[in-house]
């Protein structure tokens, strides 16, 4: 019995010390600045802390002056108060159990004939009416909305591009700032995000993040997850139809396949899900008035 | 007779530990969360509890849990508003949060009360971007109207207690 213990301490030994080594190897190599390994390193520590350091101020600047190029891409919120009143209140339900809880959120339908959502930093969060017409209930708005909830959370926007990151440097960013050198850094940022937002789309990883947010935060709110699922489904009915899928939420995001695959299996964590509310007749009366 | 006392020392240990994490920690995730008396939307307040306030779970069952704060207080919450790790709680919250009626110093308060600002609502950094760029008006009306638009709490649970939606939800069993 002791020998065998003896034996298994001695394997413990020879194998840490190896890890060791190499894990030393790779230090070495970080140390050295004109390293490969270095140079990632430096990039990796860049990007995990500047979205950190962004305050709400500026990542509320960016947000607006991103809306304000959304609107003119889309088309401008329709002219239909109830509608923009019921979104608002579907989108607070879900933002207040969201998991950036601590920031104030604003909704609004865009008339647009793409079916589309997206949400700038800070809060802001556009879904086109074509979008709204395909929905069946309440649960599945939350669901939409809840998902532009998640990237604003995770500040998806903020991460996705390298001049919005060098934002971090210059402090908060105000009406007399942002003219000069500032401004420039600033307006160029908004142009790559707009890129990114409207047309690229964000990190695939980022989608499915914002996917497993939206079944969360819907689901502790008391809305059925399922509706995540639902929703993809229906885009997919609708993409496989399409000649033109420019500027869709199918066009900007991962394949709804491998999405509805994850969701389904991210389903399983709410087994009591089809007992949530779906609350359709409210959403055929609000989404129907004119 | 040395493994017997050890192996009584293993269980010994192992009770403590299942004891100790019998009453489990959570953290309230969710703004305008409230306690109650009992495990009902319709029950009277015992107390307003904070993002990031931490209680003990003293009884659970379906989707209202039995909890204690930190400060003693003992009531019911509704599952979906507490989480099992702490939330990051922002620093810098912007606005006074969701409903706006917290007011804390912050910085956005501060950014709109710069004096530079063209039109009401917009930030100061999206007018001067707006007016840089040359923004037609009808879109910064638009975005304007859009950012005036507020939900608040009293509205919030009118509108989830006419859908019966979480805490509001009529269930069999009333939802316990």
């Amino acid at each position: 019995m002791r020998t065998l213990i003896y034996l298994v301490l001695l394997f413990l030994t020879v194998y840490a010390s190896t890890a060791s080594a190499g894990f030393f190897d790779k230090l070495q190599k970080f140390s050295n600045p004109d390293s490969k390994e270095s140079k990632i390193l430096s990039g990796v520590t860049q990007i995990a802390s500047s979205s950190k350091e962004i305050d709400y101020a500026t990542e509320r600047n960016i947000g607006e002056s991103l809306a304000l190029e959304g609107l003119q891409r889309f088309g401008n919120p329709v002219k239909n108060e109830t509608l923009q009143i019921y979104v608002n209140k579907i989108g607070t339900a879900v933002a207040v159990n969201s998991k950036r809880a601590t920031i104030p959120y604003q909704f609004a339908v865009l008339d647009s004939p793409v079916q589309n959502a997206f949400a700038v930093p800070g809060g802001v969060i556009f879904v086109s009416n074509a979008l709204v017409s395909i929905l069946d209930n309440e649960a599945e708005l939350a669901a939409v909305l809840a998902h532009e909830i998640g990237h604003v959370s995770a500040k998806h926007a903020l991460k996705s591009t390298q001049r919005a990151q060098l934002l971090q440097g210059v402090g908060t960013i105000t009406a007399a700032s942002i003219k000069g050198n500032k401004g420039k850094q600033f307006a160029s940022a908004i142009g790559d995000m707009q890129a990114v937002l409207f047309d690229k789309g964000l990190d695939k990883n980022m989608e499915f993040e914002a996917d497993y947010a939206a079944m969360e935060t819907t689901y502790r709110t008391g809305y059925d997850p399922s509706a995540m699922i639902t929703v993809l489904e229906k885009l997919q009915k609708i993409e496989a139809s399409s000649k033109d899928k420019n500027g869709s939420w199918f066009s900007t995001h991962p394949p709804l396949a491998e999405r509805i695959a994850r969701l389904r299996t991210q389903l399983q964590k709410y087994p009591d899900y089809p007992s949530m509310a779906n609350v359709k007749d409210r959403f055929v009366k609000q989404a129907a008035a004119k | 007779m040395k493994l017997t006392r050890y192996v009584i020392l293993v269980l010994a240990l192992t009770l403590v530990c299942t004891v100790a994490s019998a009453e489990e920690k959570r953290w309230v995730s969710s703004e305008g969360t409230t306690l109650k008396s009992d495990a009902s939307a319709s029950a009277d307040n015992v107390a307003e509890l904070a993002i990031g306030s931490e209680v003990s779970v003293l009884e659970s069952g379906g989707r209202w849990l039995k909890v204690k704060t930190v400060a003693g207080q003992e009531g019911w919450v509704y599952a979906g508003r507490v989480s099992d790790t702490q939330p990051a709680v922002e620093v810098e919250g912007g606005d006074g949060g969701i409903f706006g009626d917290t007011m804390k110093s912050s910085q956005i308060n501060t950014a709109k009360a710069d004096s530079a600002r063209s039109i009401r609502g917009l930030s100061p950094g999206a007018a001067q971007y707006a007016k840089d760029r040359g923004t037609p008006e009808m879109y910064k009306k638009s975005l304007d109207k859009v950012l005036a638009r507020k939900v608040t709490e009293k509205e919030l649970r009118m509108f989830l207690k006419e859908g019966r939606i979480g805490e509001y939800a009529v269930l069999l069993g009333g939802g316990k």
